[in-house]
């Protein structure tokens, strides 16, 4: 027990499970991005239709961010500066689309938008489709993303200190000014880094996708039908080209949310 | 808030008047500020400014400059424009800005740092920046809530001074919140006390450290000595733990009627080797052994204990200590006197 709890045994413990647990992440992808044939890469790239799918999917993904930052912003902040009865429930009903299994959410999703419902025939009134259309897919990628962008836009906005905010009050800002010239701009940094999980979480969903909107076919969702259709030969150059682009993307992303040092 | 209520609170600060508000941490000093600042909104009573009741505008059009203990600075902002921020917000042209900016910026001592960002500036240079930042917007009143109590000592005692010139020169009305009696005493034309979310005493420094209202404010301005004693209906004096002493005189009338009181000492009522006690200089008199002698920066603390148990504290100078008779020594018997003038008392329930 002293030997364990030695300061070079624990280090070395934990650096080793630390290990196992990145080698898990690392090879199966280092892999599969090194079994590819650069040749059938590169003709998959050209093929319309896993062009089309992949610049549907980042679309998509893309316009489901931005509609949660306009609605999520606003619920983050309540959730971290009020306190109001069923603040908790609020709280854990933002967590729930983590948990319920996607298919489930998918489901859920058609049922309430679905043509046979009112809500989503009074949609369908003005335009606005969400079975097999775009918006349905960007629809199924919010709704099970949405709490990492909810969820690190609140630990954002906790992380300012009340105080300024006060005190921007009393320099003449009224709320609304307050928020935009001081919560805002704090807070830009964990706020973007959660609308980059939310749009990574949401290139990946296919679970939800697949239920509202098989076609378009998303990539996640042209992966698996080349995998059950043709098998793993013609299946995998798609999820490699996929992985390449959101890994790039992904970096850049993450570049440019982290704190820059002053001189 | 919790459970927590302010209750008796009535203040009024007068055009150009430097008001200090002492009290213990979480008697509600911050919470009234910011009340005031119109950050909370009160159950009941109202709150008048220039003759107009601003209990429910809201805090951006009260017009009033806050400064805060931690100076909350805006960290993604300049010095300048932190400065500037409020001139912004009335949007103010850019020349005019740049040159009341630099104008206050010149006033404060701080025009140098305006381009860096509060994370690279000492303590110091914080609290101007914020003072600056209040002041440029010329307001009705400045609240300072603990302003210099996280500077060094040499910071603050520079910084005091700051604002004591600060409030001449421009003549703004201040509610200056601390717990530092000297920082109180030094800057204050008025002394409030304040206790569990009420005021209990006000009045000018001298007159409020003469007459305590009760322990608690004796003991906050720093009395450290109280002996009980009690006041008896024909106006004899009998201190307990010391032995009878004479009616003191106070400039209040003395109770009618018997009662349990105890006389608020400061350090510098108790005279050691008093003299003869020639007119009525000393309330009582009597020898007291010392009990212990704690050295500090430039002055002495001497623990002295009576036979029959009471036990006092007094500070000397190191230029008292030598103007002595003797040398102080541990268990040493000396007489010792307490001086008529620094006492009063203070009801012995509170």
């Amino acid at each position: 027990m002293r030997s364990f709890l030695g300061r070079r045994s624990f280090k070395a413990v934990f650096f080793t499970l630390s290990a196992l647990l990145l080698i898990l992440i690392a090879v199966p992808l280092i892999r599969m991005i090194a079994s590819a044939d650069p040749a059938t890469l590169f003709t998959t790239m050209a093929e319309q239709e896993v062009i089309s799918s992949i610049c549907l999917t980042l679309r998509s993904a893309f316009w489901a961010t931005i509609a949660c930052l306009v609605l999520g912003i606003p619920l983050a902040y309540l959730l971290a500066r009020t306190d109001f009865p069923g603040k908790s429930l609020v709280q854990g009903l933002v967590d729930l689309p983590v948990m319920i299994p996607h298919t489930a959410a998918g489901i859920a999703l058609l049922m309430v938008f679905g043509r046979s419902f009112f809500v989503g025939k009074a949609l369908g009134t003005i335009g606005l489709d969400f079975v097999g259309t775009e918006a349905g897919i960007s629809l199924a990628m919010a709704y099970v993303s949405i709490p990492f962008l909810v969820n690190a836009a609140r630990d954002g906005f906790l992380g300012v200190d009340p105080k300024l905010e006060r005190v921007a009050r009393t320099l003449g800002a009224s709320p609304r000014q307050a928020f935009f010239r001081i919560s805002l701009p704090l807070a830009w940094r964990s706020i973007l880094s959660g609308a980059i999980m939310m749009w990574a979480r949401g290139i990946s969903e296919f679970g939800a996708v697949i239920i509202l909107a098989y076609h378009p076919m998303t990539a996640p969702i042209l992966i698996w039908e080349r995998f059950q259709a043709y098998g793993l030969k013609y299946a995998k150059p798609v999820a490699v080209l996929l992985i390449l682009i959101c890994l790039i993307i992904f970096a850049i992303l993450r570049w440019l949310a982290e704190p820059r040092k002053e001189t | 808030m919790g459970n927590f209520t302010l209750s008796d609170v009535s203040l009024t600060v007068g055009q150009g008047e430097y008001l200090v508000l002492v009290g213990p941490t979480g008697t509600g000093k911050t919470v009234l500020l910011e009340t005031i600042a119109g950050l909370h909104h009160p159950c009941s009573g109202q709150i008048f400014l220039k003759g107009i009741n601003i209990t429910h505008m809201p805090a951006e059009k009260r017009h009033l400059g806050v400064v805060y203990q931690d100076y909350a600075l805006f960290p993604h902002l300049t010095v300048f424009d932190n400065i500037a921020f409020g001139l912004k917000l009335k949007k103010k042209g850019p020349r005019e800005i740049s040159g009341t900016v630099s104008k206050m910026a010149q006033f404060l001592d701080i025009q140098t740092i305006l381009k860096r960002r509060p994370r690279l500036l000492s303590g110091g240079e914080r609290q101007r920046v914020a003072l600056a930042r209040a002041l440029v917007l010329d307001p009705h009143m400045l609240l300072l809530d603990e302003p210099l109590s996280a500077l060094d000592r040499m910071t603050r005692d520079r910084l005091r001074g700051e604002l004591k010139r600060i409030h001449s020169e421009l003549g703004v009305s201040i509610l200056h919140i601390t717990h530092d009696l000297g920082e109180a005493f030094f800057l204050a034309d008025r002394l409030l006390v304040m206790k569990n979310g009420a005021i209990i005493q006000e009045g000018n420094p001298e007159e409020t450290l003469k007459r305590p209202k009760d322990r608690f404010v004796a003991e906050l301005l720093g009395i450290e000595n109280f002996i009980p004693a009690r006041l008896g209906g024909g106006g004899q004096l009998f201190l307990e733990g010391l032995g009878p002493g004479d009616p003191p005189v106070f400039p209040a009338s003395p109770a009618e009627t018997e009662k349990e009181i105890f006389l608020a000492v400061p350090n510098w009522a108790i005279q050691l080797f008093p003299g003869k006690n020639n007119g009525d200089i000393y309330l009582a008199m009597f020898p007291m052994t010392i009990t212990g002698l704690d050295r500090a920066q430039g002055h002495m603390k001497i623990h002295l204990k009576h036979a029959e148990g009471e036990q006092l504290r007094t500070t000397l100078s190191w230029r008292e200590m030598n103007e002595l008779p003797t040398n102080l020594e541990l268990g040493q018997e000396i007489p010792v006197g307490l001086n008529r003038k620094g006492i009063h008392w203070v009801p012995a329930e509170s």
